[in-house]
């Protein structure tokens, strides 16, 4: 897999709870055990969350938000903050 | 150009579960889009603390929570000065979406308390693993887990009794108001 993100300041750690180590996602692969899932296929409150929260993901998104990023993008050219170690 | 267009690609992709998980938070759709906007804004500033190849998502999530929960203190110390503004703010409901059969289970969630809500919607929706759910609430595995079990305990309770009881605006902001002020 190629390194989408720059290599920047790696681990420079000082932001508190920013430090997310990969955790294998079991979840994406719809497979946690289901002995110990509460929220698994056979549950009606899980199945009802997953509705509830994908209804509000395939919500048409607004253009502010790519909008903002273009801003947001645009802002950073004249400073070039490339750290080139 | 930009200079970090996959930084950028990053972001625009997870909006989605980004919004899902802010309507979650504050019940409140526009200040969902709010609290995503803010999270883009702070998700820019600081990409240099973002480490590449750990999880994005996790990474913006912990954002837009610290932000929703500085958001909130810094409410509940205006509505000591003007009282009773809150129970309008918070229980402006998201427009209702799609299904009608889910407008019950919307109600019930949002009785939930912020913290079980949270736990049970980053585990069972956003699918996050235990361990990713406790570093983006900075709390113990053990505590995600069990805030996990209280909310579905909880939401199993609350639309049992569905049909007997009925929860009206009245029924609703009574408890948010209590759980706000809390």
């Amino acid at each position: 897999m190629t390194k989408p993100f720059k290599e920047l300041g790696r681990n420079t750690g000082k932001e508190k709870g920013m430090t997310h180590q990969k955790v294998e996602n079991s979840r994406t692969s719809g497979k946690r055990n289901s002995a110990e899932d509460p929220l698994g296929t056979n549950s009606e409150i899980g199945r009802k969350l997953r509705q509830y929260y994908d209804e509000l993901v395939s919500d048409d998104i607004p253009d502010r938000f790519s909008r903002l990023l273009s801003e947001l993008e645009e802002r950073e050219i004249p400073q070039p903050a490339t750290k080139e170690d | 150009m930009g200079e970090n267009p996959s930084f950028r690609d990053g972001l625009l992709a997870a909006v989605p579960t980004l919004r899902a998980f802010a309507v979650s938070l504050a019940k409140n759709a526009d200040r969902a889009d709010d609290l995503v906007q803010e999270t883009l804004v702070k998700a820019w500033d600081k990409q240099d603390s973002f480490q590449p190849g750990t999880n994005l998502k996790a990474w913006l999530f912990t954002i837009l929570r610290n932000e929703f929960y500085s958001q909130m203190r810094k409410r509940r110390r205006e509505v000591e000065d003007s009282d009773g503004s809150i129970t309008a703010q918070l229980s402006v409901h998201p427009s209702q979406h799609g299904s009608s059969d889910l407008t019950d289970f919307r109600k019930a969630l949002d009785l939930l308390p912020e913290d079980q809500r949270e736990a049970i919607i980053l585990i069972g929706a956003s699918g996050f693993s235990y361990e990713e759910a406790a570093e983006i609430c900075e709390c113990a595995v053990g505590t995600i887990k069990s805030r996990v079990s209280r909310a579905r305990t909880r939401l199993q309770e609350i639309l049992a009794i569905e049909g007997e009881s009925d929860f009206g605006p009245d029924a609703l902001s009574a408890q948010v108001t209590k759980s706000a002020v809390a």
